[in-house]
């Protein structure tokens, strides 16, 4: 019953909003292509999306990349990973925006989604989690776009899709320019040291109630911003397993030196305060730990800002691989 | 203790024997299982090279597995199924209830329940901040309960069960109110021992050592405590005395115990009636058999635990709960209600 009358109440608004955007159409005829829309590939198929949103509602990985490109927002889901990533100013305007979603897809609030009155909604969310969402009340609100990643490297083209939906992609090619250039920048600093290096790389997602730690290779979360500068994360996954589970595994701690024992050097995920999360701590305590011959020659460097789902976040992992690697020149 | 569990007085020599020779026995089954423990796991270490590593430490990567990871960790478990098997022998003995354990004087939901607020404070961010407010919470359920519920052993029961369901609906809204607490409470809340043996120990090893003795010196008051508390009172015994050192022990041991593992279920409950068979209503004889196959049942599981899954390992308490309840229906079904 509650679902029914929920039903009837976003239809009576989503009513209310198309009689009160067709009562405003004459005012707006003024303003040059204010009412184009254009065909828009999505997860979730072609959709017809304005041309020129002006009330824009983002969820998951869309927030992070629409606020710093300064998109028009009414509207986001809680983001608490990407909070350490954000500047001041971005920190100011994600607190301010008002709360349409929790973290997870299945705690979007559809009401407080139909009275922002958005004029699109990004999802940015990985297809599979598409079953949590109702898509058809969404769409009844506004046109919904669905763009998430399945692997983590995919935050380039992802962000880049939301952005675009979103309209806002001049400032976003400005960012990713700057980011590029950066890593260049960094990729010849390092050219004499890092290409010739076998990196292995321990993620803070390991679970100690298992006995696990979170091994990364190449494409991964912890890795892919390093693997741009020129860094070499050896290795792949023993038995790969969709999304992230290509790039990264679990193994037993037991096994740290049959996984870390071939390495030159190590990086390992830290927080954006500096400190290490405690699943890369239960490593870094281990005995056997202290017997990797990369620990044993000091070749150990943490890395923060791992999560970076952005380019103005991966300019902050730049940095901090810049920090962390600066020895390597100096040996 | 009944008159159909007293063993006839002819035979009292050949029962005390029996016992003796059960409990050998499951010494050596003790020291079987822990070899094997210390030899299995996710890195396969040669026997020999099990052995060196105890008798010849060299540092290697084997030897660090079998010294430093998996043989504390096979102390750990003896220790934590000891803890939780004599603790809950302790509490169906005095509360004279088959169906207690020790979780049932608030314990276990002390221990949660500090550690959510813990982490809601930011007190409980690493283990070691965990282990402390889990030992915490504990011991400050158990003073509550033992206050209120003193009197009678129906009574502790009831405000063990009562603060239970307080101190765990409190508990639910902080999480549910807070995903970062109750991200930090999912870890602690399953039972493993996995990484747990890297923590500091000492002191509540100790603190379970001590007690284990104690339960077994206290053994002979809850012989006469067994009688019921007129028969007792009436045969001189000090029956407050008793049950309040008894309710210390219960406390401490299970406290102790899952504040080191988390909440690891059935040991306390099941293992006391594995032993009150062959003890045949003697309590120290209760005592010394619940010391040795908890830690038995323990180390089992927790070596299951390690090889069962093929994707790696899962916790201890899952391996508990699955083993526990058929033996419970076993125990029931080979004995009898008579049993229990």
């Amino acid at each position: 019953m509650f679902t029914r009358r929920s039903t009837g109440l976003v239809g009576a608004l989503a009513l209310a909003l198309t009689l009160s955007a067709c009562g405003s159409s004459d005012n707006d005829a003024d303003t040059p292509g204010k009412n184009d829309t254009r065909v828009f590939t999505a997860d979730n198929g072609k959709v017809t999306i304005p041309a020129h949103p002006e009330r824009v509602v983002a969820t998951g990985y869309a927030v992070p990349t629409l606020i710093e490109a300064g998109a028009p927002l009414v509207g986001i889901s809680s983001w608490k990973r990407g909070e350490p990533m954000m500047d001041d100013k971005e920190l100011a305007t994600y607190k301010k925006l008002t709360k349409v979603a929790g973290e997870q897809a299945s705690e979007t609030n559809y009401e407080a989604i139909a009275e922002a009155k958005p004029d699109l909604i990004v999802l940015g969310v990985p297809a599979p989690v598409l079953g949590d969402i109702d898509m058809k009340r969404l769409k009844s609100i506004a046109p919904v776009v669905a763009v998430g990643p399945m692997l983590p490297t995919q935050w380039r083209e992802v962000s880049r899709k939301h952005a675009d939906a979103a309209g806002v992609l001049a400032a976003y090619d400005t960012m990713k320019t700057t980011y590029e250039t950066k890593a260049a920048e960094l990729k010849k600093k390092y050219q004499s040291v890092l290409p010739q290096l076998k990196l292995g790389h321990v993620g803070s997602y390991g679970d100690t109630s298992k006995g696990t730690f979170q091994r990364e290779f190449n494409g991964s979360w912890g890795t892919n911003v390093a693997q741009d500068i020129g860094a070499n994360y050896y290795g792949k996954v023993k038995k790969p397993g969709p999304g992230s589970k290509s790039v990264s595994e679990y193994p037993s701690m037991e096994e740290l030196g049959d996984s870390l024992g071939q390495a030159d050097a190590i990086t390992y995920s830290v927080n954006a305060d500096g400190s290490v999360p405690p699943s890369v701590k239960a490593v870094l305590d281990s005995k056997l730990w202290q017997n990797l011959p990369a620990v044993k020659k000091k070749m150990t460097f943490p890395i923060a800002y791992t999560e970076a789902a952005t380019y103005s976040d991966a300019l902050k992992t730049l940095d901090a691989i810049d920090t962390s690697f600066a020895p390597l020149l100096a040996k | 203790m009944t008159a159909a569990q007293r063993p006839p007085a002819g035979g009292r020599a050949a029962g005390e024997a029996r016992r003796i020779g059960l409990l050998v026995g499951g010494l050596v089954l003790l020291a079987a299982v822990a070899v094997v423990s210390i030899g299995v796991g996710a890195h396969r270490v040669p026997p020999a090279e099990v052995v060196r590593a105890l008798f010849d430490y060299r540092g290697t990567n084997d030897h660090v597995i079998v010294r430093d990871v998996r043989a504390p960790r096979a102390l750990l478990a003896a220790a934590v199924g000891a803890a939780l098997a004599v603790g809950g022998a302790l509490i169906q003995t005095l509360a004279r209830n088959p169906l207690a354990e020790p979780g049932i004087l608030g314990v276990t939901a002390g221990a949660g329940f500090a550690v959510t607020v813990g982490s809601a404070l930011g007190l409980a961010g690493g283990q070691g901040g965990q282990l402390l407010c889990a030992v915490a919470g504990s011991v400050l359920a158990a003073l509550l309960v033992l206050a209120v519920g003193r009197r009678a052993p129906l009574r502790l029961v009831l405000t063990g069960v009562a603060l239970t369901a307080v101190l765990g609906g409190i508990a639910l809204g902080l999480r549910l109110m807070n995903p970062d607490v109750f991200d930090a409470y999912r870890f602690w809340s399953v039972g493993t021992l996995a990484g747990r043996e890297q923590e500091p120990l000492t002191l509540p090893l100790a603190a379970i050592g001590v007690c284990l003795l104690a339960a077994l010196a206290l053994g002979r008051s809850l012989n006469v405590l067994a009688l019921g508390e007129s028969v007792a009172q009436t045969l001189g015994a000090g029956v407050a005395r008793t049950q309040i050192v008894t309710l210390v022990l219960i406390t401490v041991l299970s406290g102790a115990a899952t504040a080191v593992a988390g909440p690891i279920l059935f040991v306390g409950l099941i293992v006391p009636h594995l032993a009150r068979r062959p003890a045949a209503g003697s309590a120290p004889w209760l005592m010394a058999y619940s010391m040795v196959l908890g830690p038995i049942l323990l180390l089992a599981a927790d070596t299951a635990a390690r090889v069962l899954l093929p994707t790696g390992e899962m916790p201890v308490a899952i391996v508990t709960a699955f083993l526990g309840g058929p033996m419970l229906i076993w125990t029931v079904r080979r004995y009898g209600a008579g049993a229990l």
